[in-house]
């Protein structure tokens, strides 16, 4: 123990950079400085290709440091100050707080694969079934904190809300759904421990540590996340680097827009694994080559069913489970791409 | 000589948080042995029926000592867990 003051001197430090990193975002925004890249496809022409990444990662990072440093640190904070212990005891509990807790409270759980499928497994064999699991784990990727800041940053605010209600719709429908099919119903029979399971008071005693080593805990989750996720995001971007320099406008007007565009952004998007993220910034490339705003949503939507976390979850529910929701999914995805293509008129 | 039951609770193959979490329980662990108190650390599997049978839902990492889920999704600081331990230890009768 260092001691009060020095503990309030700490955070106190640790505060003002949170203010620090909230306020230059707000800053950001108020002289209308672009958080987004701002070099356009056309732009890439004048370059040499082994030019081409170096002046595509220069405009991400020196636009876009701002917001993925808000929205890494935003991520690390809520996760940390999210009543947890409330969460577990409540998932444990019933049906309809699953379903609830579910589609509310997932959004505010950055994922990483290491919270993602125990926790999947971990509502299923307390007994709050199969359907909320399985909102549980749609609703996660889709709509995290860090995906939606992400994605109303770069691409619209417009696209991120309407992100989060389908994704939400889609959840619980495939929850419900889930849970009415006889093979879901077997694997929620088959590791149902007991009606009465699921911690109680006894075994749950969560220490709350002083506020300055939540914030440092909030931050180091944060940092985790940028280890977790930034190699493969920058990866991600040389490649997008590449695509969006390369492709001709043509191909993507002729296939990306109408009806044939949500199909194929739809079909796309599931086993094309892009790492979190990447998805957000090829989704914009293609957007500004001539995608439809519809198939971008169909796009967008496909992040939950990809093939590692499919075969993550196989290995808890069976694969008839896992084909079910991504099916469910993958409708739903060109369901809504088509809906919102209508309503807005830019499908 | 008193004995100490310590759970790291993670996923299995275990995660990097976990694994840190795993590595300052175990420290903590080592000092404690000149305190004359054997300290057990353990992994344990988080989607097991029998961890979910007796915590219920949990964020990994977690940290249980003697039974009593004291960490749940972070990971903890080496004097946190030894006084955590230390705790756990009086609430022990000696014999």
């Amino acid at each position: 123990m260092n001691g009060s003051l020095a503990g309030k001197i700490r955070t106190a430090l640790l505060l003002l950079s949170v203010i620090i990193v909230v306020g230059l975002l707000i800053y950001s925004r108020i002289m209308a400085y672009s958080l987004a890249p701002t070099l356009q496809p056309a732009d890439f022409s004048k370059y040499a290709w082994y030019e081409v990444p170096f002046y595509y990662l220069w405009d991400y990072i020196s636009h876009a440091w701002i917001c993925l440093l808000f929205a890494f640190t935003a991520a690390g904070l809520v996760y940390e100050f999210t009543p947890k212990e409330m969460v577990t005891r409540y998932m444990s509990s019933s049906r309809v707080a699953g379903y609830a807790i579910g589609t509310v409270l997932a959004p505010f759980f950055t994922v990483c694969s290491c919270t993602m499928v125990p926790l999947f497994a971990g509502i299923l064999y307390a007994g709050a079934g199969i359907g909320p699991a399985i909102t549980f784990l749609l609703m996660a990727p889709a709509a995290n904190i860090l995906t939606i800041l992400i994605t109303g940053e770069f691409i619209s605010w417009e696209i991120a809300i309407v992100r989060i209600i389908v994704s939400l719709i889609t959840a619980v429908f495939a929850g419900v759904i889930i849970a009415k099919t006889p093979w879901g119903k077997a694997i929620e029979k088959e590791h149902q421990i007991s009606q009465n399971s699921g911690a109680t008071q006894q075994t749950i005693e969560i220490v709350k540590p002083p506020l300055d080593e939540r914030l440092i805990s909030a931050l180091k989750f944060g940092g985790y996340l940028v280890k977790q996720i930034m190699p493969f995001f920058i990866v991600g971007l040389i490649i997008v680097g590449y695509v969006t320099a390369y492709t001709p406008q043509e191909i993507v007007e002729g296939y990306l827009t109408g009806v044939t565009g949500v199909l194929i952004a739809s079909v796309a998007a599931g086993p094309l694994y892009t790492p979190t993220l990447v998805e957000i910034v090829l989704g914009r490339s293609l957007l500004q080559l001539g995608m439809s705003k519809a198939a971008l949503l169909s796009w967008l939507m496909g992040q939950p069913w990809d093939i590692p976390n499919m075969m993550a979850v196989s290995k808890v529910a069976r694969w008839k489970v896992v084909l079910t929701y991504a099916f469910i999914a993958w409708a739903c995805s060109v369901a809504f791409g088509l809906l919102y293509g209508i309503i807005t008129g830019s499908l | 000589m008193k004995e100490i039951k310590v759970e790291v609770i993670g996923p299995e193959p275990a995660c990097v948080r976990c694994q840190t979490a795993k590595k300052v329980v175990e420290k903590a662990a080592e000092r404690l042995k000149q305190a004359e108190m054997t300290v057990k650390v353990e992994k344990t599997n988080i989607v097991s029926k029998e961890v979910v049978s007796k915590y219920g839902v949990l964020f990994s990492p977690a940290v249980a000592v003697n039974g009593v889920v004291k960490i749940m999704g972070r990971v903890p600081r080496e004097e946190e867990v030894e006084r955590l331990i230390r705790e756990a230890a009086e609430k022990v009768p000696s014999n």
